[in-house]
């Protein structure tokens, strides 16, 4: 019983972490419809700001988020601003323009740190609870206190705010929200942004749980990835749900199964889930923009 | 007849001009290693190791009386080996090459080498196979896997045994590596050597070294609860391991990690507090006693002065003997032909302890040299120290309690 509890429990924290890296991206790719294959390095530039706020500048982990987020939030608004919104009737331009960037900020870091591995040890960054007979990592407890909190907000933002009406208006229909005087370019720099800061908030938050390497963020990618498909595209409860789904389905497959089969067996589920509702689970059938319209 | 003396004269003079331009010409050796990518740390220290071994043979007249020069040829994947060894080979004129512990790497660049007629000099990729092609230019200096297996074993039965105060045959390991053919082929001849020693095997998991969690792989290695944690990893799977395993309060009697644990790297992520007592078999370093590797202490002021810090991994010393024993051989041989240089090798025969860092030479007739072994090391109070071989141990150096606390 014991065991169980802990299987379940290190598949619903590791769920927190996959939500936390799919929800900027769940953004990114539901309102501006780009493929951002450098997420992932958003995430690891995140890792490393917070490292270099850490040892530099002795700001703790989680305080480094106020830094981060609108380090990456900035950094995002720019490449938006200045490479996919010069390439914006040109889809796949964009996705190469994504993957260019991924190649880009992964040899910079790897030119200025050499390829060393570092690592952060905080108190808090060591520290594991006792919950019953299963023991708990507090790093990944934070995290999933975060991105719950996040999602609250986000969903939140989007449903009550003018900006976040505006966001979902240019997800629906980008010509339309145009016509009614919404400023579509602002409106996906600012989406563009929120997902980078949110990318970075991401790092600073696993920067206590892993050791960097400026390739760290493709180790996330891919089932962050899934997730979102998994979830529904442009949907924040999906990004959040289809972490959850995505983290349980490796632990248990993990434990009861055997660890190197874990990522088959959601990609199994991502497979089958792709045939019996392709919108995700949070979508919606058959039509063109999926994930926010749902939440009308 | 004088117009003959004079052709005859031109061209004695002719070949006395070129063979000394030839002496004159620098021995040029294409050092194959990832100076970019994840591993371009690595890829640096150990290319640092042939650069200190060049340097101090030229102090003494170079190879052969030429100079040597070591051209680094970048390549993180068998693709970029063959692409690199070409460029090396033709636009640079190399004349052998040198490299890595990328064991997919070394299998593609050897490959590509003999291609081009040139030596291929292997000082430390890992992969038992890369000598059972029975490629002719292809020689390895360093250890291979078996060599790491064989070690790790033989910790556990001699050293974490003593330790314990059990009998190997009272003992139970649990097994995990990562899913390369790095780890897959470590752990298999760990588990035969195990096995053979009495020694019972209470689980073997493979896992991904890019899996974000490892939860499962511990709460296995936990429940299964043996004496002996037996890892083999790279250091980013290997740090997660190590958190995890500490994190759900997994306390094996004595935790041993093969192949990385042992830099810097492992101390950021984990702390001194919870590494002492890890055991790491690794590559022979610089602390080993000078009666085990007579140079030790010679390496590490060499590479203090040239570099300006301490190494900070082993593989540059092993890769500096591999140069080392290279250049012996290429002397010997008179010639970087690799069928000379093949033989000249094969005719070295030098006790363990001969060179530097405790290696000796007798290469196998694959080619692998059988006396270059791995070392044990213990972290003891944030520092790896050299326990095993008990010969290689520094002054004052001894193992200490191995339990986990």
């Amino acid at each position: 019983m014991g065991t169980l509890l802990s299987v379940l429990l290190s598949g619903l924290l590791l769920g927190g972490l996959y939500s936390l890296v799919a929800i900027g991206l769940n953004l990114i790719f539901g309102v501006i419809r780009v493929v951002n294959f450098a997420q992932g390095e958003f995430v690891m530039l995140g890792m490393y700001a917070t490292f270099v706020a850490y040892n530099l500048l002795h700001i703790d982990p989680y305080l480094a988020i106020l830094l981060v987020f609108p380090l990456l939030f900035v950094f995002g608004i720019l490449v938006q601003r200045f490479i996919l919104q010069r390439l914006q009737n040109e889809p796949m331009m964009q996705v190469f323009a994504t993957f260019g960037l991924l190649m880009l900020l992964q040899n910079l870091v790897l030119a200025v740190t050499g390829g060393a591995a570092y690592s952060i040890r905080t108190p808090l960054s060591s520290m594991a609870i006792a919950v019953g007979p299963v023991q708990v990592s507090v790093p990944r407890v934070i995290a999933l206190a975060a991105v719950t909190a996040v999602a609250l907000i986000l969903q939140w933002g989007l449903r009550n705010t003018m900006t976040g009406k505006a966001v979902r208006a240019v997800a629906q229909d980008r010509r339309a929200a145009r016509l009614m005087g919404i400023d579509v370019e602002r409106t996906y720099m600012l989406t563009f942004g929120v997902g980078a800061g949110l990318a970075g908030m991401a790092g600073a938050l696993l920067t206590p749980i892993f050791t960097l390497s400026p390739q760290i963020g493709g180790n996330f990618i891919l089932a962050a990835f899934a997730v979102v498909v998994l979830g529904g595209l442009g949907s924040v409860p999906g990004a959040y749900i289809g972490g959850f789904l995505i983290g349980m389905t490796e632990a248990l497959a993990g434990y009861y199964l055997d660890p190197s089969l874990k990522q088959a067996a959601w990609f199994a589920i991502f497979i089958i889930m792709l045939i019996v509702r392709p919108t995700g689970l949070f979508g919606l059938a058959g039509a063109e923009e999926v994930g926010l319209r749902v939440q009308e | 007849m004088q117009r003959r003396t004079f052709v005859a004269a031109a061209s004695v003079a002719a070949a006395g001009f070129a063979t000394r331009a030839r002496a004159a010409d620098p021995i040029k050796i294409g050092a194959i290693n990832p100076y970019s990518g994840g591993a371009a740390l690595y890829g640096d220290e150990t290319t640092r190791g042939y650069e200190l071994a060049a340097m101090q043979a030229n102090a003494k007249g170079g190879l052969l009386g030429r100079t040597i020069i070591i051209v680094r040829g970048s390549a993180t994947n068998p693709q970029e080996a063959m692409a690199v060894v070409e460029q090396l080979a033709g636009r640079d004129k190399v004349d052998a090459f040198i490299g890595t512990f990328i064991s997919a790497v070394s299998n593609a660049a050897s490959e590509a080498a003999l291609n081009n007629g040139k030596l291929y000099w292997d000082t430390q990729a890992l992969a038992a196979q890369l000598t059972e092609r029975g490629l002719p230019n292809f020689i390895r200096s360093g250890p291979n896997s078996a060599d790491f297996a064989e070690s790790s074993v033989n910790a556990i039965t001699g050293l974490v045994a003593n330790g314990l105060g059990k009998k190997p045959k009272d003992m139970s390991v649990w097994i995990q590596h990562e899913d390369s053919i790095y780890g897959t082929t470590i752990a298999k001849d760990q588990q035969a050597g195990l096995k053979a020693a009495g020694v019972t095997i209470v689980g073997v998991n493979a896992y991904s070294a890019r899996a974000i969690d490892q939860t499962d792989v511990i709460l296995r290695a936990r429940n299964a609860n043996p004496d002996v944690w037996l890892a083999t990893g790279y250091t980013a799977d290997n740090n997660l391991m190590l958190r995890t395993a500490r994190d759900q309060g997994f306390k094996p009697k004595a935790m041993l990690l093969t192949g990385s644990g042992d830099t810097f790297e492992t101390l950021d992520a984990m702390g001194k507090e919870y590494l002492e007592g890890i055991l790491v078999v690794t590559y022979p370093r610089s602390d080993i006693n000078p009666a085990y590797g007579p140079g030790a202490p010679d390496f590490l002021q060499a590479y203090r002065k040239q570099y300006n810090r301490d190494p900070i991994a082993p593989q540059g010393f092993t890769a500096f003997v591999g140069a080392q024993i290279m250049f012996q051989a290429i002397q010997a041989a008179g010639s970087t032909d690799y069928e000379k240089v093949r033989v000249a090798a094969a005719a070295m025969d030098l006790p363990v302890g001969s060179a530097p860092n405790g290696f000796g030479v007798k290469f196998d007739a694959k080619m692998q040299n059988t006396r270059a072994k791995p070392v044990i090391v213990q972290w003891q109070n944030g520092t790896p120290v050299t326990v095993f071989p008990e010969k290689a141990a520094p002054i004052g150096g001894k193992i200490v309690d191995l339990a986990r606390k």
